[in-house]
């Protein structure tokens, strides 16, 4: 059964909603879904813009042959190439012999590189400020390399302000019959799923996602729709999500709060991390989450790290180390690049307690901007009665460095 | 070539000769003995003979001569006085060349003529105690604000120290990228900000001067950079290829003496009814020492030779030093051997040489260190290991600290400031503990350094203590060599450490070792009345004032009666530092997100570290996609 929603008057979204695949990327776990949103424009000509996943290939074809009735495709434009919208290039091609592809070179490059076969199509490649004409609708094309990969471009439809922006203002999260941002409550139930998605796909890119926002910010008068690949198209309050894009892509934080991880093999380290957070919410911070870094995926932690402006760090020390986890999350914060964050260490060792010394100088030599507040907490097996006074240092020293940025 | 001196050469060492034997060698000794610098009877005499200034051109003031020339005085200088010769050695070299080499018109007109004429003696300041053999770790830093760049930091082991007029001085201009963000300056004594520390007391050449300098916001006129900004690394490295020459000439004369000395007393000692000499066991030894010292000889007068005639020397300068060094300690040993016990007694000649010779095989580049320059002229660059980080930043012993010092006001007003803010960080004086608490286990520390004065000083030291509530504590001297409290008293790396929250420093400097030795307390106070001393670069208050005027009201602040017994330590919070920012900008790859960072360079393409983006080669390309320059923005 089609399954397609206007977005307007000749302009349809013709993608798919995801429930089966269990990890994006095969890393990410998406257990509310996602969407692989692909576009049709019924001009004189008639535009596929981007694909979908393999996996949602039929329901992608049996939208396009309803819109299409009979007709053949005329134009592929491809604007990203990464397979979980490019991998059904090839059954369009295969389906329509006579279509032609607009992209950029990098993304033909790719598209052989991935084994298909577009070399008995007509390529039009395309760069940074080139137009192309539908019909009725103009196109304009601008290259957004690294929003996340090299070949990426969006593209602007002049005619109606349509922005296809690729992977950029995607989100996680099945559509599930909604298509349009003010169709659902996005602050409550989109907005850590958006968050998520861009920091770990995109966030290392911050630089480039900058560059793209100082672009588009030369047309933002113009723009009426903003349709990503991932998650909802925006037609209004465009300010919002564009000023989220600007914090994460800056490395700011987006709420003063404090974001406990805590890595903790029987419970003491956990211990103490409780209580150091009832001690926060008790001297006012009300911004806080605690997370056991065992059993949170690490997407979730990133996100939480780009959320908040102060982080807590309690490890214990295994085999004279970080606790794996625990490092595996610092690896990965430093990967994504994220930058500027004031950070509070809690360390636990039974005979040599290292943990917190090596947090520090992974912080301060690895990363860049990180500032480790200069009170630790350091425990010894467990949490005792004796250590009340440097716990009670170390909220403080917390909520004194919350108050000083604030 | 002849491998022979010239007639003009041999014809300057008998008059250096004549002069040293005459004026120098009686009272060797005495030099020795009274660490005496003779300005009188060395550096003006010198001046007067026009030999301040050998190698330089007589339109500045100099003699005119070739490097061998210079070799030659000072090893004959060297041949009765180690001292003197490197006298003579630090001046030419390393406080006269570089203004020579590098200078521009007007600065050799105002610095060097006088130098050359001997009319002011000139001194090198590379080595601070994070960068000896590795320059790459310099803080001097130096600043440029309006028309002048603002000096501060400190050199140590400095020959010719306070009593040099011109110092070439080496700081940071550029933090962050190493040895490329190093320059040179000439800096005049007695400029507002520049002063000396105390004098070594040294094993050997202690007719020497050397010093500490300091410099606490000195501004340096513009003007007065050497060369460019970023080429001091070159600079220094240049200057100590040719400084070379002049230590192996020192090594070399302080093993001549040696050697002469030896062999007269082998042939007048008799033993077995013969001479020494005679005795196989001591002959071989003098022919061992000959052929070393000629070889040493050799290798220098060629060292000299190729840079007189501007062809690369470094490796040969470098060669000559470390062997001429490494066979000076081997030449005065055997010669103190050949003199048995009494060469073993303060007042000969070679007691004195043996201990002068030591230095030559550590300073202006460790043997160690020329192994280095000799190999890597031979093999190359080494390939370079990858680095995770970018260039350590060594920051300062204690860690952060806060560094709120008052100068220059009312003692009591500052006394009073010093009082309220330890009592806003939370320190709480009505409690204390007692002044024998190991220093260990004690929450507070007040400690003596020298700055002290005499013993009976020591009552402020306690009336302090017993105010704040602390124990007793020392610097190491006070305790080692001055006695005032037991050995078990004295804090630092090699002696308590100390762990606790307070630790109030009273007349102490701020040697490393003692710094070492605080740097987990929550809170260092300095009372000082040098403001360059160490110490305030490494507390959170200070008071720059003298201790007897400063400790008698601290007391009377702090004092609050009895005290009552304190409760269990709680460790005091401690200032965060703010991560300030690199100077330096990255930039990222468009075709793969790869970042360029200048701290890191790009060792695959022969980058250097310190290369800023804009400085890459145009065809450079990316390491990693082989996107081009143009392909990259700046994060």
């Amino acid at each position: 059964m089609h399954c397609v929603r206007k977005v307007t008057d000749d302009l349809y979204w013709v993608g798919a909603n995801d429930h089966r695949t269990t990890l994006f990327e095969n890393i990410h776990p998406i257990p509310t879904g996602v969407s692989y949103n692909a576009y049709l424009l019924l001009d004189e000509q008639s535009v596929l813009v981007d694909t979908v996943d393999w996996s949602a290939c039929r329901q992608m074809m049996e939208n396009v042959e309803h819109l299409l009735a009979g007709k053949p495709l005329d134009v592929l434009l491809i604007n990203h190439m990464e397979p979980d919208h490019g991998a059904s290039i090839e059954e369009i091609l295969r389906r329509y012999p006579q279509v032609k592809i607009i992209s950029t070179p990098k993304a033909f490059m790719l598209m052989r590189q991935f084994g298909f076969d577009i070399d008995g199509h007509e390529l039009v490649e395309v760069r940074e400020g080139d137009t192309y004409t539908f019909g009725t609708h103009t196109v304009t094309f601008v290259e957004a390399p690294m929003v996340h990969w090299p070949e990426a471009m969006v593209t602007f439809d002049v005619t109606d302000g349509v922005l296809f922006s690729a992977d950029a203002f995607g989100s996680f999260n099945a559509l599930d019959g909604k298509l349009f941002a003010d169709e659902v409550d996005f602050d409550r139930d989109w907005l850590d799923e958006a968050r998520r998605y861009l920091t770990n796909i995109v966030g290392k890119y911050g630089p480039h996602v900058q560059l793209l926002l100082k672009k588009a910010g030369g047309i933002m008068e113009q723009i009426k729709y903003i349709c990503p690949l991932h998650g909802p198209v925006w037609r209004e309050n465009f300010e919002y999500i564009v000023d989220k894009y600007d914090k994460w892509s800056r490395y700011e934080p987006e709420v003063s709060g404090v974001m406990i991880a805590y890595a903790s093999m029987y419970g003491n380290t956990e211990g103490a991390a409780q209580a150091l957070a009832a001690k926060l919410v008790e001297k006012g911070v009300r911004n806080l989450a605690v997370y056991d870094v065992s059993n949170t995926h690490v997407s979730y932690l990133i996100s939480e790290a780009f959320k908040y402006s102060h982080i807590v760090l309690a490890s214990v020390t295994y085999n004279l180390g970080i606790y794996p986890v625990m490092h595996n999350f610092l690896a990965d914060m430093k990967a994504l690049n994220l930058q500027n964050r004031k950070v509070a260490l809690v360390e636990n060792g039974s005979w040599a307690c290292k943990s917190g010394d090596l947090m520090q100088k992974f912080l301060e030599e690895e990363m860049k901007g990180m500032t480790v507040i200069n009170q630790r907490l350091s425990l010894a097996s467990a949490m005792g009665e004796e250590k009340e006074d440097e716990l009670e240092a170390l909220a403080n020293a917390i909520v004194d460095s919350i108050i000083e940025e604030s | 070539m002849n491998f022979k001196t010239t007639q003009e050469h041999e014809a300057l060492r008998a008059q250096i000769r004549a002069y040293a034997e005459a004026e120098i060698k009686p009272y060797a000794f005495q030099w020795d003995k009274e660490n005496y610098f003779p300005r009188r009877e060395v550096v003006d005499r010198l001046a007067e003979m026009g030999l301040m200034g050998i190698p330089f051109p007589t339109e500045y003031g100099g003699a005119g001569l070739d490097a061998t020339s210079y070799a030659i005085a000072v090893e004959e200088l060297s041949r009765v006085d180690g001292g003197a010769g490197v006298i003579l050695s630090a001046h030419v070299s390393l406080g006269s060349w570089p203004i020579y080499a590098f200078g521009t018109q007007e600065q050799k007109e105002k610095y060097l003529v006088p130098l050359a004429k001997g009319e002011k003696i000139g001194a090198f300041g590379l080595t601070e105690p994070n960068a000896g053999s590795d320059a790459g770790g310099t803080e001097t830093t130096a600043v440029l604000q309006g028309d002048h760049y603002i000096l501060n930091g400190e050199k140590i082991f400095i020959t010719n120290g306070g009593e040099a007029d011109t110092y070439v001085v080496f700081a940071v201009t550029t933090p962050g990228i190493g040895t490329r963000g190093i320059s040179a300056f000439i800096v005049e004594k007695g400029w507002e900000g520049f002063t000396f520390g105390e004098h070594y007391d040294k094993m050997g050449i202690r007719s020497s001067a050397t010093a500490q300098l300091l410099f606490q916001d000195v501004k340096v006129p513009k003007e007065n950079l050497l060369g460019k900004e970023g080429q001091g690394f070159k600079i220094a490295m240049a200057t100590l290829d040719g400084g070379r020459i002049g230590i192996a000439s020192q090594a070399l004369g302080i093993a001549q003496g040696a050697y002469e000395r030896a062999v007269e007393y082998a042939k007048e000692r008799v033993q077995f009814d013969k001479p020494i000499a005679f005795q196989q066991s001591i002959s071989f030894k003098i022919a061992d020492m000959a052929t070393k010292l000629r070889c040493a000889r050799m290798l220098i007068y060629s060292a000299a030779e190729l840079k007189e005639h501007h062809e690369p020397y470094g490796m040969e300068s470098a060669m000559a030093k470390m062997y001429a060094s490494d066979i000076a300690l081997e030449v005065t040993n055997d010669a103190l051997q050949i003199f048995g016990g009494s060469g073993y007694l303060k007042g000969m000649d070679v007691e004195r040489m043996y201990r002068d010779a030591k230095i030559t095989t550590i300073y202006e580049g460790t043997n160690e260190i020329q192994r280095v320059v000799i190999a890597s002229h031979i093999l190359g660059k080494e390939p370079k290991a990858q680095s995770a980080g970018g260039v350590k930043q060594s920051g300062a012993i204690t860690g952060p600290r806060k560094k709120q010092i008052w100068k220059g006001g009312e003692v009591q007003e500052m006394v009073d400031a010093l009082v309220d803010s330890l009592k806003q960080d939370g320190y709480d004086f009505t409690v204390g503990i007692p002044l024998d608490t190991p220093i260990a286990r004690a929450e507070r520390v007040v400690s003596a350094g020298k700055g002290i004065g005499e013993e009976e000083n020591m009552i402020l030291i306690e009336d302090v203590a017993r105010a704040a509530g602390a124990a007793i504590g020392s610097s190491r001297p006070v305790a080692e060599s001055l006695r005032y409290v037991p050995l078990d008293r004295y804090v630092g790396m090699s002696g308590q450490k100390f762990t606790g929250n307070l630790y109030i420093a009273c007349g102490i400097s701020g040697a490393v070792q003692h710094l070492k030795g605080i740097k987990d307390a929550s809170t260092i106070v300095a009372i000082n009345n040098n403001p360059n001393a160490p110490i305030f670069k490494h507390c959170d208050y200070g008071i720059v004032g003298d201790v007897a005027q400063v400790l008698p009201l601290l007391a009377q602040a702090l004092d609050t009666g009895e005290k009552l017994p304190a409760p269990p330590m709680v460790k005091m919070k401690r200032a965060t530092p703010k991560q300030e920012k690199p100077v330096y900008k990255t930039y990222v790859c468009g075709g793969c997100g790869y970042e360029y960072n200048p701290a890191q360079g790009d060792p695959d393409n022969d980058v250097l570290r310190g290369t800023q983006f804009e400085n890459l080669p145009a065809e450079w390309v990316c390491p990693e996609c082989a996107e081009a320059k143009d392909a990259f923005i700046q994060a």
